[in-house]
């Protein structure tokens, strides 16, 4: 019997979706270049459900991708042309908040922004904000290590898990807390793009909101001075809420589409948030304010209308620049922030040598930038161009130590980088970690981690006499 | 001590012990790999809020150097007056994983790897420098680490206790942990 049927036979009616029509909406994740309709969608409305799911899946040795909101930016729900996509947006049950320990235990289906509405009568938010938490769940939150604008002083999604429970491959369920004794698991689990288990159950940190809120805004001439500025900033022992930065181009699209008030003849634009009790925040605003000497324009927002208009230029800077032409790609390195300005400079040679237009936003507090390219996939050659310049930016942060992603996760689309990122010796590894949890790999397999071959025909692998190092490695 | 010389005695070995400054775990063995030589700072950018350390660095030391530029560290350790980073590491706390951003470590093979990096931000590949973290020794040799610091404004956020740790062994895990000793130690030399 086929997997489809034998899924169909096993749940109950309108869990198992099947047919090109009706898979249609799950063939691609928000990186929607890439497209692919899997064998059925099973949207599982209980644990019981994904367990069956699991089960059939593993004795028919079919592989399962597993999905939340579909928001994820580098293909990681990509399905597979012989996968099921396990899709777990039906599991969106708040099962507990306990406001005393300031936690809340939720199944994974659940929005990210509908944490923190949930507790928000305690005075309590959940902190980690990816740009598409109205829509993206907690669970995909997990798999991808979530980021968003605080992470500085708030931390990452593996900062704000305290405990999960999963599922294996055997369907065998385990527990995994943060005060665990021994290895790291749960930290593993965190950004493991759904390769080592399902997740079914999170136990989430939650912050106190803060008393006060204060924004700034700075526009300076030159870039090296608006980096000065923000390492000036954390050196006096400020560690602000929000720290972002746009380039000259990403501010005239954001101007243009938010009316801010942005200044449009500054090179760089900061936006400087800082929270906590009110006296704090006033005092480190009168630190922030002399350390800013050196912008050409300060703005501090007056009142939350204000705040809120200033956000909404940084905000909206994507559709912005989606404005500004057909298509873009958004990238997603991280570099030590210390560099910014070199890595800045060689992008915009590199954006000259290509021909394409590039805009950037920066979380500059945690040194991630997030360069657009602009192109035209109509125009013949342009999106290969584009993937290729990509590729050259990625190159430049692992160079100067940075990493190919800081929050997006490599899915299907950073595989090649990941190869310039990585010794063999090392992407062997990750595959060996797989291995242990999933060894006839069937979890959103061919994700995350490139194949030593793949690496070899990229010509980033040393290969010795013609030999492949670890030989005894199965290539695909 | 270079990290050659500790590759080399992996690659000698038939069983070895890897012991820091004998704070936490006694060694028992006959044949101990000594980390505490390979000390000293490799990185430390006060206004990126990062360190990277060789493993045997002191934990009295780094808080004497952060304390220069007002800084803090994010975790506590005990018995820190002798204790090393790298002991630290692979006795392990929830906040001492949350504060690591990157390793180099050598495997059981003497295979010299880095994961993670000196970013707070970092989502390519599996979080190993975070796995590793509480892996007593048993797993890798840790030679340098990286972590994230604070300003000394931010010192009552730091935890003061050690949290204690929940024993939750079950077979699954058992199974797991196990393989991932395998994956890291195939010929299980470090004990």
């Amino acid at each position: 019997m086929l997997i489809t049927q034998e899924l169909s036979r096993s749940l109950p009616n309108n869990i198992v979706i099947q047919g090109d029509e009706m898979t249609r909406p799950f063939e691609c994740d928000a990186l929607s270049m890439y497209q692919q309709k899997p064998l059925a969608v099973v949207l599982p409305e209980t644990i019981d459900h994904i367990k069956r799911a699991i089960k059939l899946c593993k004795t028919n040795n079919t592989p399962i991708v597993t999905r939340g909101a579909g928001t994820g930016l580098s293909g990681g729900a990509l399905p597979l042309e012989n996968s099921i996509v396990l899709g777990l947006s039906k599991l969106n049950k708040i099962i507990s908040i306990d406001p005393i320990a300031q936690t809340a235990i939720v199944e994974p289906g659940v929005r990210n922004i509908a944490i923190s509405e949930a507790v928000s009568e305690y005075g309590l938010y959940y902190a980690p904000d990816p740009s598409s938490q109205i829509a993206c769940t907690i669970g995909g939150n997990v798999a991808e290590n979530s980021g968003g604008v605080h992470c500085l002083k708030y931390g990452l999604t593996v900062h704000n898990v305290v405990a999960i429970k999963m599922l294996t491959i055997d369907g065998e369920e385990l527990i995994l807390h943060r005060n665990d004794s021994g290895l790291g698991l749960l930290a593993l689990m965190n950004g493991s793009e759904g390769l080592l288990g399902v997740i079914t159950e999170i136990t989430v940190k939650l912050t106190p909101k803060p008393a006060a809120v204060k924004l700034v805004m700075a526009g300076f001439e030159h870039v090296r001075d608006c980096a000065n500025a923000i390492s000036n900033i954390i050196k006096a022992g400020i560690i602000p809420a929000g720290l972002e930065m746009m380039d000259q181009f990403a501010i005239g699209a954001a101007e243009d589409f938010a009316h801010a008030g942005y200044p449009r003849d500054a090179q760089a634009l900061l936006l400087c948030e800082l929270d906590g009790d009110e006296v704090d925040v006033q005092q480190e605003l009168d630190k922030v304010l002399l350390l800013l000497s050196g912008a050409s324009l300060i703005k501090v927002a007056n009142n939350e209308k204000e705040r809120l208009s200033l956000w909404q230029g940084r905000k909206s800077a994507f559709p912005a620049v989606g404005r500004l032409s057909p298509d873009y790609y958004c990238m997603d390195g991280t570099i030590p922030r210390r560099y910014l300005a070199d890595v800045l400079e060689k992008i915009s040679h590199l954006s000259l040598r290509y021909g394409l237009r590039v805009a950037n936003v920066f979380h500059a507090g945690d040194g991630n930038l997030h360069p657009l390219i602009l192109y035209d996939a109509n125009v013949p050659d342009e999106q290969q161009k584009t993937e290729e310049f990509g590729t050259e930016i990625l190159k430049l942060c692992v160079d100067v130590g940075g990493s190919i992603t800081g929050e997006h996760g490599v899915g299907i689309e950073k595989l090649n980088a990941m190869c310039h990122q990585f010794t063999p010796a090392e992407l062997a590894i990750f595959h060996q970690i797989k291995d242990v949890f999933d060894p006839k790999a069937l979890l959103n397999p061919g994700k995350a981690v490139p194949t030593l071959h793949r690496c070899a025909e990229l010509g980033n692998m040393h290969v010795h006499h013609g030999e492949l190092p670890h030989p005894h490695l199965e290539r695909f | 001590m270079n990290i050659e010389r500790i590759q080399q005695r992996i690659l000698d070995a038939e069983k070895l012990q890897i012991i820091g400054n004998n704070s936490q775990l006694k060694s028992t063995a006959s044949n101990t790999l000594d980390m505490s030589p390979y000390a000293g700072f490799i990185g430390y950018h006060p206004d990126e809020l990062v360190m990277t350390v060789k493993a045997g660095t002191r934990i009295t030391e780094i808080k004497s150097i952060l304390e220069h530029k007002g800084q803090i560290l994010p975790f506590t350790v005990q018995h820190n007056d002798s204790a090393t980073i790298g002991g630290a590491y692979s006795i392990g706390s929830p906040e001492l994983r949350d504060a690591v951003l990157g390793v180099k470590v050598i495997d059981g093979q003497g295979q010299i790897l880095t994961f993670g990096g000196q970013v707070m931000k970092n989502v390519a590949g599996y979080d190993v420098s975070r796995l590793l973290v509480g892996s007593k020794g048993r797993l890798v040799a840790v030679c340098e680490i990286s972590f994230r610091v604070l300003p000394k404004a931010y010192a009552n956020t730091v935890k003061t206790t050690i949290t204690p740790n929940i024993d939750s062994q079950s077979q699954v895990r058992e199974r797991i942990e196990y393989g991932l000793k395998k994956v890291f130690d195939p010929k299980g030399i470090f004990i």
